[in-house]
């Protein structure tokens, strides 16, 4: 318990939701494979949540992670009707800082370098998997039938780098917790031949996540 | 019944006090002195539902003032702690507050090449 402990929280958690609009093509134009309507939740909404540390006078190092679900059932395939889950996480290791405006009132400003990760998830039948991923694939354009045997994990992954940028506004309520409102942009190299599946390049569904405005909003508290 | 036994037997230890602390001044105890040196974020987490306790038995002891005090006082040292950004982090707000322009700046004003 030292003049460490002075001040603002060195150590906080946060949990939210984000906001930003991407144009998902590959799901929302597909001719083959009827993926579920795009609304607010599957397409605009994301989950919220980061840990922060203050490495130094007015500056936090943290993770915070953007999180966009998409969940369906009996989405029809060649063999079965499946269920089909997709995620697209936007991992950021912000370097955040910020001074006090008025004694409750924090203006903050992030940079964030961000490794993204899509994920798409399959419940197939069993017996018929590889010939349900083909169709699956192909539905997005590039090779034709590039799988060619499935293991026990049916899920394809794509991986991509970014960067973000956002301003925002912190309401302390108390001077553990608070409310922080943030906005900004963030850039993604995807690429949708930079898919993988059981180790295998395979071309994965158009999506423009680059160049978009992002929002969110948090709860923030400080945990010492 | 017997986890009803033993259910009861843990409530009636957890809710159990301690008789030596009852005639002590909350606004005495070590955590409110903690907090009033050291700020309320001083308090460990598992010590803050008696910190909060003891603050409602410190208001309801006429101590009302005191507690206002330490709040209005973690205020001050937070707001003066980071009230002025130091050394290289006004550099990377004015980095980001650039960035920030420019890409709404393109976002409104940009057009696409014929």
């Amino acid at each position: 318990m030292g003049e460490s402990l002075v001040g603002q929280p060195k150590i906080s958690v946060d949990l939210g939701i984000g906001f930003y609009e991407p144009t998902l093509s590959g799901f929302d134009d597909n001719q083959s494979v009827q993926f579920p309507t795009k609304g607010f939740f599957n397409r605009n909404m994301m989950i919220n949540w980061g840990i922060y540390y203050e490495f130094f006078n007015n500056a936090r190092i943290g993770y915070n992670s953007f999180t966009s679900y998409d969940i369906g059932k009996n989405i029809l395939l060649l063999n079965s009707e499946a269920i089909f889950r997709r995620s697209l996480i936007y991992r950021m290791f912000p370097i955040e800082t910020y001074f006090r405006w008025r004694p409750k009132i924090e203006l903050n400003f992030t940079l964030a370098p961000i490794w993204g990760r899509g994920r798409i998830e399959m419940d197939t039948t069993p017996g018929d998997k590889t010939e349900d991923w083909n169709f699956f694939i192909n539905s997005f354009g590039g090779n034709p039938d590039p799988v060619e045997d499935m293991g026990a994990t049916d899920v394809m992954i794509s991986d991509w780098i970014g960067y973000s940028s956002m301003l925002g506004f912190r309401y302390y309520i108390s001077s553990r917790m608070a409310v922080d409102l943030k906005g900004g942009f963030m850039n993604n190299s995807y690429k949708n031949d930079k898919w993988r599946i059981q180790r295998q390049p395979v071309t994965g569904p158009t999506m423009k996540i680059d160049k978009l405005p992002i929002f969110s909003l948090k709860f923030v508290y400080g945990i010492r | 019944m017997r986890y009803i036994f033993i259910l009861l037997v843990f409530i009636n230890f957890s809710l159990g006090q301690d008789p030596n602390g009852q005639d002590l001044d909350p606004c005495s105890d070590p955590l409110i002195k903690l907090a009033e040196t050291k700020g309320i974020k001083a308090i460990p987490l598992k010590d803050m539902v008696r910190f909060q306790r003891l603050m409602k038995a410190c208001q309801r002891a006429g101590g009302t003032e005191q507690i206002k005090q330490l709040h209005r006082k973690d205020w001050d040292r937070d707001y003066k702690k980071a009230r002025t950004m130091a050394s290289w982090t006004s550099t990377h707000a004015m980095c980001v507050f650039v960035s920030f322009i420019y890409f709404f700046a393109g976002k409104a004003l940009a057009t696409v090449p014929s």
